[in-house]
């Protein structure tokens, strides 16, 4: 058996020696475009699309355009390995951007290390990330550092605010390290937490943890959810007569929650690791693109996208220039767009951002919006100073 | 040939895994036991073998085990199953039908509710970073485990099926109450063929939590259980070559039609529509001519008494 696998192993890496890359340069996109998630992978795919559109239009790599090769990773583990696997082994792509959720990338970022394929996560925020391997960074500030902005933002914005109620989904990987993110922080604030409700993600009806948040007395009420839920949840917070003010996680951070929670969602408090508003000439080109295209501001998760296509071809193109692409290797390509990718500094969406040894976003900047409803079905971010 | 491996590999051994979780399901149905516990035992087997792996606790006998500590994860889940199955399928399975069936979800739950409470399972971010079985490097080196337990179970199967036990089983499926007037102790049996598929489920999370590299609360949920029932009635239900063919078939077709982008989960619904329709005994049924399994021999008596009352023509 291990002489098979050995000589199968030798095969492999004989196969893949002799390959050279391809022009068009073939980028993986391995996002949710189907399941429970694609209301969040769909945001992403646009924002891939606009970056291929922009980066070809600009001459591509240095004169060689790039490709996305799209393949739809779902929301669960076996789909995402899937569609790596056939990203790797059958679409020779030189890097992969994806997957959606954390959970899928804890499943198949391992994949992409021990086939040396680099990767940048463009929504994987929980703990332990970049860690996966040398091959895995992600361009998604990890919600340690984006959600505690929020919280001081609503201390800025009433600074009598002395209890908090703490809401979050139980059965959602990233509101459950939000939450705790949140809680850690209220707590550094002097603040008290007075109340913990758990809710899941699948739930219509909110009373008990309403009713108990009223009880509670507090003066802020922190919910981690996702948008269907969450925004659930804030509609029947006000309908049942909470006045405070109201700080949501990074999973209402979608202008899908307007018609979930209609009026009732004015006044909510988000924090963001993007803002349409950042200044940055790439944000600028971004913000136009977007406009012409779907009338509104882009979302952090289209510009998150956005940015992992970005990095991608900055990185291909600093190569490019010592060597020209196409007269590469494949698996020396990857490795060499890996220390490229760690070792580069880049002007995205995002504004500038660079990575640490492991991989971890160096991100400078963050924001915090409000949002503002103009009437049961509009609403915008505005973003606070 | 290596290409296809390594492109197709995952892909293999899901199908095997789906047969297999297909089969953990037939042992019950094989009793009349309408069972959608599968994926909950699928789980705890996954969380045993994960927490076996990877939680500091268990470093010193990981080292000193080296490779050893891979069957030994199988066997902890499969005993850890067996057990739950005893423990929960006495109660259970008084319920006969739906009522079983509901009972069964409900303990999928609770389980799932429990795996997101706990600290040791790592909560909804679940458990990461789990060691690869052998050292494996690629996927479709995980046939090597998927193969002969899937190997062994077909076996184990067909000499429970012409086993006195094997027909107790079919006896209680086809009627429990007679079966019991003829001295045939329905709760063992039923119990016996619950715990059967409990520790195959078990044994095969087990093996699955290194070859998906993370396990979580998603593994084993109510969706599952309704996939791994439509592995059991789109490939037949009355053969154990059912619930292999209709894992595989299912498990196939929406990553086969990859190239069809959004419709290939249309199509994925199309067959199921399409086979419960036209196959109401599943693939393997209806290839055998929609006919049921020929009746064991009778004894020559038998057909003389029949005749004897004039009732055949």
């Amino acid at each position: 058996m291990k002489r098979v696998a050995l000589t199968v192993t030798l095969g492999l890496v004989a196969a893949a020696h002799a390959q050279k890359v391809q022009a068009p340069i073939p980028i993986g996109v391995a996002l949710a475009q189907t399941g429970n998630v694609a209301l969040l992978g769909q945001e992403q795919v646009i924002g891939a699309r606009l970056a291929e559109k922009y980066i070809n239009a600009r001459g591509g790599i240095n004169g060689t355009p790039i490709r996305l090769i799209f393949q739809d990773a779902s929301g669960d583990e076996n789909t995402a390995i899937n569609a790596f696997q056939n990203l790797i082994s059958k679409s020779n792509v030189v890097g992969i951007v994806g997957p959606t959720l954390s959970q899928q990338a804890f499943a198949a970022d391992p994949i992409a290390e021990r086939a040396r394929v680099p990767v940048l996560g463009p929504s994987n925020t929980a703990k332990g990330i970049p860690q996966i391997g040398n091959y895995v960074a992600r361009v998604s500030a990890p919600v340690a550092v984006v959600a505690p902005n929020a919280i001081r933002t609503a201390l800025r914005l009433d600074p009598k605010i002395k209890k908090v109620a703490v809401l979050y989904a139980q059965n959602d990987a990233f509101s459950v390290s939000e939450t705790g993110t949140f809680q850690e922080t209220a707590k550094a604030q002097g603040l008290d937490v007075v109340t913990v409700q758990k809710f899941q993600t699948t739930d219509t009806d909110f009373t008990t943890q309403v009713t108990s948040t009223l009880n509670s007395d507090a003066d802020l009420v922190i919910v981690s959810g996702l948008a269907a839920d969450g925004g659930n949840l804030v509609k029947q917070l006000r309908q049942l007569g909470y006045k405070g003010l109201i700080v949501g996680g990074n999973g209402l951070n979608t202008s899908n929650i307007f018609p979930v929670c209609q009026q009732y969602c004015d006044g909510v408090i988000i924090a963001q690791a993007y803002s349409p508003a950042q200044p940055s000439a790439a944000n600028q080109v971004f913000v136009k693109d977007y406009r012409a295209q779907y009338k509104k501001d882009p979302p952090q998760f289209a510009a998150q996208a956005y940015a992992g296509v970005q990095v991608m071809a900055d990185a291909l193109r600093v190569i490019d220039r010592r060597k020209k692409l196409t007269t590469w290797e494949l698996p020396a390509l990857r490795t060499e767009l890996n220390k490229q990718i760690l070792a580069g500094k880049y002007n995205t969406p995002l504004g500038e951002l660079r990575f640490d040894k492991d991989g971890e976003i160096l991100q400078k900047q963050f924001y915090v919006a409000q949002i503002k409803m103009k009437d049961a079905k509009n609403g915008s971010f505005v973003f606070l100073k | 040939m290596t290409e296809f491996l390594a492109q197709y590999g995952f892909l293999i051994v899901t199908l095997v895994q789906a047969g297999l979780l297909g089969l953990s399901l037939y042992f019950p149905l094989q009793a009349g036991q309408l069972s959608l516990a599968s994926p909950g035992f699928y789980a705890v087997g996954g969380y045993v073998a994960a927490i076996l792996l990877t939680n500091p606790a268990f470093l010193g006998l990981r080292e000193s085990l080296g490779n050893a500590v891979f069957p030994l994860s199988w066997l902890a889940a499969a005993l850890i199953c067996g057990v739950l199955g005893v423990v929960v399928g006495v109660p259970a399975l008084r319920l006969r039908g739906i009522y079983l069936a509901l009972a069964t979800i409900a303990f999928v739950e609770i389980l799932r509710v429990v795996s997101l409470n706990l600290a040791i399972t790592g909560g909804a971010v679940g458990i990461f970073g789990i060691p690869q079985a052998f050292g494996f490097q690629d996927r479709w080196q995980y046939i090597f485990l998927f193969g002969p337990l899937l190997l062994l179970t077909l076996l184990f199967a067909r000499q429970v099926e012409r086993s006195r036990v094997g027909r107790a089983f079919r006896a209680i499926r086809e009627d429990e109450l007679a079966a019991d007037a003829m001295g045939v102790p329905p709760t063992r049996y039923k119990v016996l063929a619950f715990v059967i598929g409990a520790v195959l489920a078990g044994i095969v999370g087990a093996m699955s939590a290194p070859f998906l590299n993370t396990w979580n609360a998603k593994q084993g949920t109510f969706d599952a259980s309704i996939a791994i029932l439509a592995f059991v009635l789109i490939g037949g239900s009355r053969n154990i070559w059912g619930p292999v063919v209709g894992g595989a078939l299912l498990t196939a077709v929406p990553e086969l039609l990859r190239f069809l982008a959004d419709w290939r989960l249309v199509i994925n619904g199309l067959v199921l529509v399409v086979a419960s329709l036209y196959l109401p005994q599943g693939i393997v049924g209806a290839l055998q001519g929609g006919r049921r399994p020929a009746p064991p021999r009778r004894p020559p008596s038998v057909p003389v008494v029949v005749e004897a009352k004039g009732e055949t023509p």
